[in-house]
């Protein structure tokens, strides 16, 4: 890491704890990660590991207790609105037709109406998806809303993109197809990028780099350079480096000696 | 296949209504009740036919004054709500008034409206208004505040403005309450008017009730209350179709067509 390289988001040194049971309890235990322009980034930590907190407070929508966050070189602690966001569930709006959806995220990023419908209109066809464009979300698979789901956070004008666990409530063939499809979808646009999960193996498969948070409270116990290159293939998992990586982090994790495959 | 299905749910209580009708006019026919205390359904048929003008001129008038009265209920409600919604102190301080108002009777209210406002149509409104606001401004309130909380969530992540939260994610959700709100209320609308034009109008099937009742035409009375509750269907039946058109048809499920794969 050099000095004079832009970091898209950089989260220094925070600390956050709620009030349980009338006691504080600490989620964030002085975190801090960085992400750079163009680059995959994943937190990976086991559940409950304050993943989400941390989420928000990078989206803004939450302060720290001590730390600051900064996204594109601006200071962006508790400052919503700069980041493009694909939650867990697709969360797409069943009253809004697929386009219409895509379409209003853009608005509220400042897109005007006529040009947000032009462009997921545009975009759909580009990935093949214009047959769902005027359909409801109700009558689409999960796989399928998360796909339009990825779309609405990448067109949204913002310099960071933040994942979060969006493969976690697909069964094990759509979680897999789908990575496939994120991968390509990114390896072709390049965004910086926040991913959570706590899949050790689309980690692996999907990011340049990988932060391994402990539990609660939430250190960083290990930073880990993913060295397999770009365009990267999906079977990597494959490489006997794969392997051997993924019993590192479940050493880091504590869940070692198990077999680890 | 559809048409079938109907037809299983609608015979049963047509069936049932048929035999009560029958019961009723065999009773009259043969039990010597006498016809002010209880008209056999077919005198009572005979009578509406008679003043079939007259009712209509009536149903009208009446209707007429339902119809403004949800109007204006509908839209106090709809603003009521939306301004609750975005004031939770002003909410917290006024509910308890608002629903204890939702109390007071009709029959001492009315009276006091006219003293108030003499015996134009301004009390009637008023009355109509107090009445048809409150379901929906009650019911939307509620599905204001029970939007989807991940959608929330969503909308706060990518930094939407309190106003985005309104119009993209709250009004659309609470469409559904506002109709379940608007179906009561439009009941409420008919029966209020009844109220409003027995207490003192020159037209109205509230009017012609309180004629018939004073005497002793039972027969055209229970004329009255038959165009009154087939009123209220039909209003209740408007807004379903309403509801129908707006609400459901956004939901609906219609298969995907293949071929979204690359």
């Amino acid at each position: 890491m050099t000095r004079e390289e832009r970091f898209q988001l950089e989260v220094a040194d925070v600390f956050k704890s709620y009030e349980r049971d009338r006691r504080p309890f600490a989620v964030l235990d002085g975190v801090s990660i960085r992400v750079r322009e163009g680059e995959f980034v994943t937190l990976l930590g086991p559940s409950g590991s304050g993943k989400s907190t941390l989420f928000r407070i990078v989206g803004g929508i939450e302060l720290p207790d001590l730390g600051r966050v900064s996204i594109g070189g601006r200071e962006a602690t508790g400052t919503p609105g700069l980041i493009s966001y694909m939650p867990q569930q697709a969360s797409l709006f069943p009253w809004m037709t697929v386009t219409d959806n895509i379409a209003s995220a853009l608005e509220i990023a400042g897109v005007r109406r006529e040009e947000a419908r032009r462009t997921a209109r545009e975009w759909l066809e580009r990935i093949g998806l214009a047959a769902v464009a005027r359909e409801y979300p109700g009558v689409l698979s999960g796989g399928m809303q998360q796909r339009i789901s990825f779309l609405r956070a990448l067109l949204m004008p913002r310099d960071l993109m933040c994942l979060d666990e969006p493969f976690a409530a697909l069964d094990a063939l759509t979680r897999t197809e789908m990575q496939g499809w994120l991968l390509r979808m990114w390896e072709a646009e390049r965004r910086s990028v926040l991913f959570v999960t706590h899949s050790i193996e689309e980690a692996l498969t999907l990011s340049d780099r990988i932060y391994v948070l402990s539990k609660a409270p939430a250190r960083v116990l290990r930073e880990i350079e993913v060295p397999f290159g770009r365009p990267r293939r999906s079977d990597v998992w494959t490489e006997p480096a794969f392997t051997e990586l993924k019993r590192e982090i479940l050493d880091l994790l504590g869940k070692g000696d198990a077999h680890a495959v | 296949m559809a048409n079938k299905a109907a037809w299983r749910r609608v015979w049963p209580p047509s069936a049932a209504f048929v035999v009560f009708v029958a019961l009723w006019q065999a009773a009259c026919d043969f039990g010597r009740v006498d016809p002010w205390i209880l008209p056999a359904p077919s005198a009572i048929a005979l009578r509406m036919k008679e003043d079939a003008g007259l009712l209509a001129g009536h149903l009208g008038a009446t209707l007429q004054l339902a119809l403004s009265g949800v109007a204006i209920g509908l839209a106090a409600g709809v603003a009521v709500a939306i301004l609750l919604h975005l004031m939770p102190f002003v909410r917290s301080a006024l509910s308890p008034f608002v629903i204890a108002s939702q109390n007071v009777p009709l029959i001492a209210l009315g009276p006091l409206l006219m003293i108030w406002f003499g015996f134009g149509l301004t009390p009637k409104l008023i009355l109509l208004t107090l009445v048809c606001f409150f379901p929906v401004a009650w019911s939307m309130l509620a599905g204001l505040g029970r939007a989807e909380p991940h959608l929330r969530e969503y909308l706060a992540m990518i930094g939407a403005s309190r106003r985005d939260m309104l119009l993209r994610l709250e009004l659309p959700a609470s469409l559904p309450y506002l109709f379940a709100g608007l179906k009561i209320t439009v009941t409420y609308s008919v029966t209020s008017a009844i109220v409003a034009e027995w207490l003192g109008a020159s037209r109205g099937i509230g009017y012609y009730l309180v004629l018939k009742f004073k005497g002793y035409d039972t027969s055209a009375v229970f004329g009255a209350v038959l165009c009154i509750v087939a009123l209220c269907l039909a209003l209740y039946g408007l807004a379903s179709l309403l509801e129908q058109g707006v609400v459901r048809r956004r939901l609906r499920t219609r298969p995907v067509k293949a071929g979204w794969r690359k």
